[in-house]
C-alpha cells in the first residue's frame, strides 16, 4: 500500500481501489448462483427461512392470538403495581434521562451523517421484507391491504431518497434527524390512528372493556411531551455548546449522568408520606460536614512536602473510626470516619500540585454524596401506598435490580480481583475463599439465602427491604465473577509493565492505578459485557423468593387473569423479545466503547 | 557487527575519575534461580560519571547483575550500595534507589495506555510531586533532546522500535536519575534503528551521566566506554580500559568471547 505524506507530516494510507458495484442480477449470480452446489444450497436454505418466517408470523397473528393480553397489560410490564396517582414521579424520571441524553447528544455531537444512498437502499430493503412477511402472514384481506400499504410507503419513501441520491451524490441526513422523524410520526400515530382503548373495569372481577379510538388521553400526551423535551433539549444543548468551555460541559454533565439514576429512583421509590425532617436535620448536614471538613483535611494531607505527620494524622483519624464502635454513635458517623481515615492513609501517594490536590478532595466528596445517598435511602421506608405490600415489578424491577447488581458488583469485583493477585497472603486467602465459595453455590441459594436468612443475622430493629438485601446477595454473587474477569485482564498486564513501573519508583499503589489497573480493565470489556447482559437476563430468578419481575408477570400473572387465561405464549414472545433489544443494545453500546479505546490495537 | 579492526578511533578512557566519589559499591553479591547460580560473588566499584559496558555471552547473569542494581531482582548474598543507601528489603530505599536510576529495558515497556507525554510526565508528577505544567514543559524538552518532540501526542503502539526506545530513554532521564542503566538497549531493534538509540545514549554519557551498559555493541563499547567489565557463568572475568580489552585481553575466556563476536 503507498503512503503519501500529508501536509501535517502525518502518514496517510491511500485507499484501496473500490470495489466497482454489481447490478442486482449479476450480484445474485455471483454470490448465490454461481455453480449447481451453491444454488442448491440457496433454494434449500431459502425455503427453511420462508417456512420458519411463516411458521412464526402464523403463529403472531393467528386469529386465537390475545395480543391485547400484552396492551391492557402494558402497565403491568412496566411497573407493576405502581399506583397510578404517583405515575407523574415516573414521568418526571424518565423526563430528566430524556433531557440528559438530549444535552449529551448536542455537547458530544452525536450522531452520524447517512447519506441517500444508503437510506434508499435500506428502505428498499425493510420494504421489500415487510411485502414479504406481509403475504406469508395470516392476515385478514383488510389486514393485509393495510398493512401492504405501509411496506408501498417505504418502498416510495426509498425512491425519493434515491432520487436525491441521483441529484446530489453528496447529500446525506443526519441520524438525529432520522431518529426523531421516526419517534414523532410513531407518536403521531397515536393520536391519529384508531389503535383501539383497553382498560380493565370493575375490582372484583376485572373485566376488559375495548372501545374504538385512539388511545388514551394519559397515554398519548405524556408521550408527546417527552418527544417535545427531548427535542428542545437537544437545541439547549446546541445553544450551552456553544458558549460555555467544552470540556468542563462534558465533565458536569457526566457527573449528572452518575447521580441522577441514583436520585431518580430514589424519587420514584419513596414513600410519599414519608416525613423529610430525619434527612434534612440530620443526614443532609452530616454529609455536608463531612464533605468540607474532609475535603479540607484531604486538601492538607496530600501536600507533598508533608512527610510524616500526615500518616499519624491518618492513624488517628482511622483509629476515631474503630474507636467509635466503643462508643454509641450512628452507624453513618462511624463508616464516614473508617472511610475519612482510609482515604487519609492513602493521601501521600496520591499527592501533589494544587490540581491534582483538588482532584483527589473532589473524589472524596463524590464517594461521601454516593455513599451518604445509599445510607439515607436504605434507612427510608419505600412503599408507595398501595393496597398489598409490593407495589413494584416488571420491567421496572429487572432493570433496577440489575443495574444495581452491576454497580456494586465492578468495584467490589475489582477489589477481589486485586486482593487475589496481591502478594498479601491474608488478602489473597480471603479473596480466594470468597470467590471460590460464592462460585461454588447456584444463584437461586444466594438468593433465598439473602431474602430469609438474612433479616434473622440483622441487628435488633434493622429492617431491610426485601429488594434490598436481595440485590445486595446478587451484587455479592455476582462480584465473585467480575473479580475473576478481572483477574484474567490481570493477569494479560505483560511483566514489563511492572517492572518499568517500578523501576521510575512507583510504590505499589501507584503502580495498580496508573498502569496495571487501565490496561487490564480494558482487555476485560468483552467478558465483563457478556457477564452484565447474563445479570439482567438471571434476574429472571427474583420470582423463585416472590417478586414480580418481567419474566415473571408474562408468564403467570397476565395468564391468570380471568379475561386471558392461557395467553402464556403471547406474553412470552413479547417479554422475550423485550429482553433481546435491552441485551442488544448493550452489545451494540459495548461494541462502540471497545472501538473508542482501541482494543485489540497497541 | 562489522566493526573488525581493534584500533581504537576515540576514547574516554584517558579521564582521570580516580577522585571521583564511588556511586555504586557491590561487595560479593551472589545469586541463585532455584539450584542454579545466576552471579557468583560479584564485586565492582563504579565511580560518579563513569561509562561501564558489561560485556559477556548470553546466559551470563550481565541482566541479572544490573536488575539486581535497582532492585528489580533480589541478591541473596553480599551486599548493593547505590549513592551510600543500600539495598535491603525495607521498601521506602527501594523506592528511593528506584527515583535515582534510571533504567531503560530491552522490550521497551512503556506504558501502552498513555500517551508519550503522559508516558514522560507520570512518574515525576505522581513520585516527584512536580507540578503539572513544570513535568510537561520538561517532558517537551526531554523529547527535543532524543529528537522525537513531534510524536508527543501519540501512543507508543504508533511509533518505531527505535522512537520507543528513545521515548523509554526520556522517561528514565525525567525523574533526574543520578545513576542509568542500559538492559540490552538495542538488542530487540531492527539494525536501522541501532544507531539513532546509540546517538543518544552517547550524547547522554558526554554530558557526564553516570551509565551502567549491558549490550553486544562493541563499536559503541569502544567509542564511550571507561571500562569494560567481562563476565562468563555469573563471574566477573576481566575488567579493564577499552585498549586493554579489545587489544591484548589476558583471560583466555575473553580472548574466546572475542574471537567468536569480531
Amino acid at each position: 500500500m503507498t503512503e503519501i505524506q500529508s501536509s501535517a507530516g502525518v502518514p496517510v494510507i491511500a485507499a484501496p481501489p473500490q470495489e466497482p458495484h454489481l447490478p442486482p442480477k449479476e450480484w445474485l449470480k455471483k454470490n448465490l448462483f454461481s455453480n449447481v452446489g451453491n444454488t442448491l444450497i440457496t433454494i434449500m436454505t431459502s425455503v427453511v427461512i420462508l417456512s420458519l418466517a411463516n411458521g412464526l408470523l402464523g403463529f403472531a397473528f393467528g386469529s386465537e392470538r390475545q395480543w391485547n393480553a400484552v396492551a391492557v397489560n402494558s402497565r403491568l410490564y412496566m411497573s407493576f403495581a405502581y399506583p397510578e396517582a404517583q405515575y407523574n414521579r415516573i414521568w418526571f424520571s424518565f423526563a430528566t434521562l430524556l433531557v440528559l441524553a438530549g444535552l449529551s447528544m448536542a455537547i458530544w455531537r452525536g450522531g452520524t451523517r447517512m447519506p441517500f444512498a444508503r437510506l434508499a437502499k435500506s428502505a428498499y430493503s425493510f420494504g421489500v421484507g415487510l411485502a414479504i412477511m406481509v403475504w406469508l402472514a395470516p392476515l385478514s384481506t383488510s389486514g393485509t391491504v393495510k398493512w401492504e400499504i405501509a411496506a408501498g410507503g417505504l418502498l416510495l419513501a426509498g425512491f425519493i431518497f434515491n432520487r436525491i441520491a441521483a441529484q446530489d451524490e453528496e447529500r446525506s441526513l443526519s441520524s438525529l434527524t432520522l431518529l426523531v422523524g421516526t419517534l414523532a410520526s410513531i407518536i403521531a400515530t397515536l393520536w391519529f390512528i384508531p389503535y383501539g382503548r383497553h382498560s380493565f373495569i370493575g375490582d372484583r372481577i376485572p373485566q376488559v372493556v375495548s372501545e374504538p379510538g385512539t388511545v388514551a388521553f394519559s397515554t398519548k400526551l405524556p408521550w408527546t411531551i417527552m418527544l417535545f423535551v427531548l427535542v428542545g433539549a437537544y437545541y439547549l444543548g446546541i445553544v450551552l455548546r456553544d458558549r460555555l468551555p467544552e470540556r468542563r460541559t462534558r465533565s458536569v454533565l457526566m457527573g449528572f449522568w452518575l447521580i441522577s439514576p441514583i436520585f431518580l429512583i430514589y424519587l420514584v421509590l419513596r414513600d410519599p408520606a414519608f416525613t423529610m425532617n430525619h434527612v434534612l436535620y440530620t443526614d443532609i448536614p452530616l454529609v455536608l460536614g463531612f464533605l468540607v471538613v474532609g475535603s479540607l483535611i484531604l486538601y492538607a494531607l496530600t501536600k507533598p512536602s508533608l512527610g510524616e505527620i500526615g500518616r499519624i494524622i491518618a492513624m488517628l483519624i482511622l483509629l476515631a473510626g474503630f474507636g467509635s464502635f466503643l462508643t454509641p454513635m450512628r452507624m453513618i458517623i462511624r463508616i464516614f470516619l473508617i472511610a475519612l481515615g482510609l482515604f487519609s492513609l492513602a493521601a501521600p501517594t496520591f499527592s501533589g500540585d494544587k490540581s491534582t490536590r483538588r482532584r483527589y478532595s473532589s473524589i472524596w466528596s463524590g464517594f461521601i454524596v454516593i455513599a451518604g445517598w445509599l445510607i439515607t435511602a436504605v434507612n427510608t421506608p419505600s412503599t408507595v401506598e398501595v393496597p398489598g405490600d409490593l407495589f413494584f415489578g416488571g420491567a421496572t424491577l429487572t432493570l433496577i435490580v440489575a443495574f444495581f447488581t452491576v454497580i456494586l458488583s465492578y468495584p467490589l469485583g475489582v477489589l477481589l480481583a486485586l486482593a487475589r493477585t496481591s502478594n498479601m497472603p491474608i488478602f489473597r486467602l480471603l479473596a480466594t475463599t470468597f470467590i471460590e465459595f460464592v462460585r461454588g453455590v447456584p444463584l437461586i441459594t444466594i438468593l433465598i439465602f439473602f431474602s430469609v436468612m438474612l433479616p434473622l443475622f440483622l441487628p435488633e430493629g434493622m429492617r431491610l427491604p426485601e429488594v434490598t438485601s436481595v440485590t445486595i446477595g446478587y451484587a455479592l454473587f455476582s462480584a465473585a465473577y467480575v473479580a475473576e474477569n478481572i483477574r484474567g485482564g490481570l493477569q494479560s498486564v505483560t511483566r514489563g509493565q511492572h517492572e518499568a513501573a517500578e523501576a521510575v519508583g512507583m510504590s505499589t499503589s501507584q503502580k495498580t492505578v496508573f498502569i496495571i489497573l487501565p490496561q487490564a480493565l480494558r482487555m476485560s470489556i468483552p467478558p465483563m459485557v457478556g457477564h452484565t447482559i447474563g445479570t439482567l437476563k438471571e434476574t429472571s430468578l427474583l420470582y423463585i423468593i416472590g417478586l414480580f419481575d418481567l419474566l415473571y408477570v408474562g408468564r403467570s400473572v397476565i395468564p391468570n387473569q380471568t379475561a386471558f387465561i392461557g395467553s402464556t405464549r403471547e406474553n412470552l414472545l413479547f417479554v422475550s423479545v423485550l429482553y433481546w433489544v435491552i441485551s442488544y443494545s448493550m452489545s451494540k453500546a459495548s461494541q462502540r466503547i471497545e472501538k473508542r479505546v482501541g482494543l485489540g490495537e497497541r | 557487527m562489522n566493526e573488525t579492526d581493534n584500533t581504537i578511533t576515540t576514547t574516554r578512557s584517558g579521564r582521570d575519575l580516580s577522585d571521583a566519589p564511588d556511586i555504586i559499591v557491590c561487595k560479593g553479591v551472589s545469586k541463585w534461580y532455584g539450584d542454579f547460580q545466576a552471579l557468583e560473588k560479584i564485586s565492582a566499584t563504579i565511580k560518579e560519571q563513569e561509562v561501564v559496558v558489561v560485556l559477556g555471552p548470553s546466559g551470563s547473569g550481565k541482566s541479572t547483575w544490573i536488575r539486581c542494581i535497582n532492585r528489580l531482582e533480589h541478591h541473596q548474598e553480599g551486599d548493593i550500595i547505590v549513592d551510600g543507601v543500600e539495598l535491603t528489603n525495607d521498601m521506602r530505599n527501594i523506592e528511593k534507589i528506584r527515583s535515582e536510576v534510571g533504567m531503560v529495558f530491552q522490550q521497551f515497556n512503556l506504558f501502552p495506555h498513555l500517551s508519550v507525554r503522559d508516558n514522560v510526565t507520570l512518574a515525576p508528577i505522581w513520585v516527584r510531586k512536580k507540578p503539572k505544567a513544570e513535568a510537561i514543559e520538561q517532558a517537551n524538552e526531554l523529547l527535543e533532546l532524543v529528537g522525537i518532540p513531534e510524536q508527543a501526542d501519540k501512543f507508543p503502539g504508533q511509533l518505531s522500535g527505535g522512537q520507543q526506545q528513545r521515548v523509554a530513554i526520556a522517561r528514565a532521564l525525567a525523574m533526574e536519575p543520578r545513576i542509568m542503566l542500559f538492559d540490552e538497549p538495542t538488542s530487540a531493534l531492527d539494525p536501522e534503528m541501532i544507531k539513532e538509540v546509540l546517538d543518544v545514549m552517547k550524547d547522554l554519557a558526554r554530558s557526564g551521566m553516570t551509565m551502567m551498559v549491558v549490550t553486544h555493541e562493541m563499536g559503541f563499547a569502544k567509542e564511550v566506554a571507561d571500562r569494560i567489565i567481562f563476565m562468563e557463568e555469573g563471574q566477573i572475568v576481566e575488567v579493564g580500559t577499552p585498549e586493554h580489552f579489545f587489544t591484548n585481553p589476558t583471560e583466555d575466556r575473553t580472548k574466546l568471547f572475542l574471537s567468536q563476536i569480531l
